[in-house]
C-alpha cells in the first residue's frame, strides 16, 4: 500500500526536513575531502555515462578529461599527459577497451585503471583484469567504489 | 507558501510514483542529490543528452533489423548493449531491463524477438521521457514559485 503523506502543511514540512536531514547524513558516508589535486582519464563511447562518470569524479575535485574511443585514449598517454586514474569501458569504438588497456599498459604506465562496464560476466571481468586493469566495477560508477579508491590515491 | 507547499508535494509524489512504478532506480536519486547551485540544470541537461542517444541508438536498431539480406545481429547488439549502459548510468530501470531480455535476442539471432524488444524499449523510451519532462516541468514551477526542491529518497 502506498505510504500517504499527513494532511497538515506543518508535518509535511517536517517530512521534508526529516527526509533531508536523513540524506544529507548518508551523503557524509561518501563523502570525502581530497587534499591532493588528483587527475583522471574518462574513456567511454557512450556520451551519457561518459559525462555522468566526469561529473561523478567533478564533484569530488577531481579534475576530468573524457575521450569517446580507445585509439584517442591511447594516443594522449603516448603524448605524455600524466593521470591518478582511467576509467575505461571495454567496449570502445576504433580500439576496444582490451587492447586499449594492455597498450597502455605497455607503454609502462602504472597508474591505477578501473574497468566501468556493462559487461557483468566473471568471464569479462577475469578478461578485464588480465588485460591490465586494476578493478573491475560494472556499471554503473558509483560513490561506493569509487570513493576509497579516490582515499587511497590520495594517500588517506 | 501555500503554492510552494502545494507544488512540492506533488513534486514527491510524482518522484515517489516514478520510483514506484520502476522507471527510476536509485542511480537517478544520486544524481539529482548531485545538483546543486553551481549547476542547477544538470540533471535535465544529462536527461537530454541521454534520449539523444537513446534516439540515435534505436535507429541504429531499427535500421540494422530492417536489413532483408541478413540482419548483422553483432551490430543491433552492440547499440543494445552501449543502451543498456547509458540507461543504468543514469537509473532508466525500465528500458535497462527491456536491454537485457534485447541482448539474449541478439544472442539467440532471433529477429522477431529483437523486433518486439526494440518495439518495447521506443515505448519505454517515450514513456520515460514523458515522465521527466513531467517531472522537470514541476521542478521549474517549483523554482519559479521561490521555493527549493525537495529531496526525494
Amino acid at each position: 500500500m502506498a505510504p500517504t503523506l499527513p494532511s497538515s502543511d506543518q508535518a509535511s514540512d517536517q517530512d521534508n526536513w526529516d527526509n533531508g536531514r536523513l540524506a544529507r547524513k548518508r551523503q557524509l558516508l561518501i563523502e570525502i575531502v581530497l587534499r591532493n589535486r588528483l587527475t583522471a582519464l574518462v574513456v567511454d563511447g557512450d556520451t551519457t555515462c561518459r559525462v555522468l562518470e566526469q561529473l561523478l569524479l567533478r564533484s569530488y575535485g577531481v579534475q576530468t578529461q573524457g575521450v569517446d574511443n580507445g585509439r584517442d585514449a591511447v594516443a594522449l598517454i603516448a603524448s605524455g599527459v600524466k593521470f591518478d586514474l582511467i576509467i575505461i569501458d571495454m567496449i570502445l569504438p576504433v580500439l576496444n577497451g582490451l587492447e586499449a588497456t594492455r597498450q597502455i599498459r605497455d607503454m609502462g604506465v602504472h597508474c591505477k585503471m578501473l574497468g566501468v562496464t556493462i559487461c557483468s560476466g566473471e568471464s569479462e571481468r577475469q578478461v578485464f583484469l588480465a588485460a591490465g586493469v586494476d578493478v573491475f566495477i560494472e556499471k554503473p560508477l558509483d560513490p561506493e567504489h569509487l570513493v576509497p579508491i579516490l582515499r587511497e590515491l590520495d594517500g588517506q | 507558501m501555500d503554492v510552494v507547499n502545494q507544488l512540492q508535494r506533488q513534486f514527491i509524489d510524482y518522484s515517489a510514483s516514478l520510483h514506484r512504478e520502476g522507471f527510476l532506480d536509485d542511480q537517478f536519486t544520486q544524481l539529482q542529490k548531485r545538483q546543486d547551485d553551481n549547476s542547477p540544470d544538470f540533471v535535465v541537461e544529462v536527461a537530454s543528452l541521454f534520449f539523444e542517444d537513446c534516439e540515435k541508438l534505436i535507429n541504429n536498431m531499427a535500421r540494422a533489423l530492417e536489413q532483408q539480406q541478413g540482419v548483422d545481429f553483432k551490430q543491433v547488439d552492440a547499440s543494445v548493449h552501449q543502451l543498456k549502459g547509458s540507461s543504468s548510468s543514469i537509473g532508466a530501470m525500465r528500458v535497462k531491463d527491456v536491454c537485457i531480455a534485447f541482448r539474449s535476442f541478439c544472442e539467440a539471432q532471433n529477429r522477431e524477438g529483437c523486433l518486439r524488444c526494440l518495439q518495447q524499449v521506443t515505448h519505454e523510451y517515450s514513456l520515460l521521457k514523458n515522465k521527466l519532462q513531467t517531472l522537470f516541468r514541476l521542478q521549474q514551477q517549483i523554482l519559479a514559485a521561490g521555493g527549493s526542491i525537495p529531496v526525494v529518497e
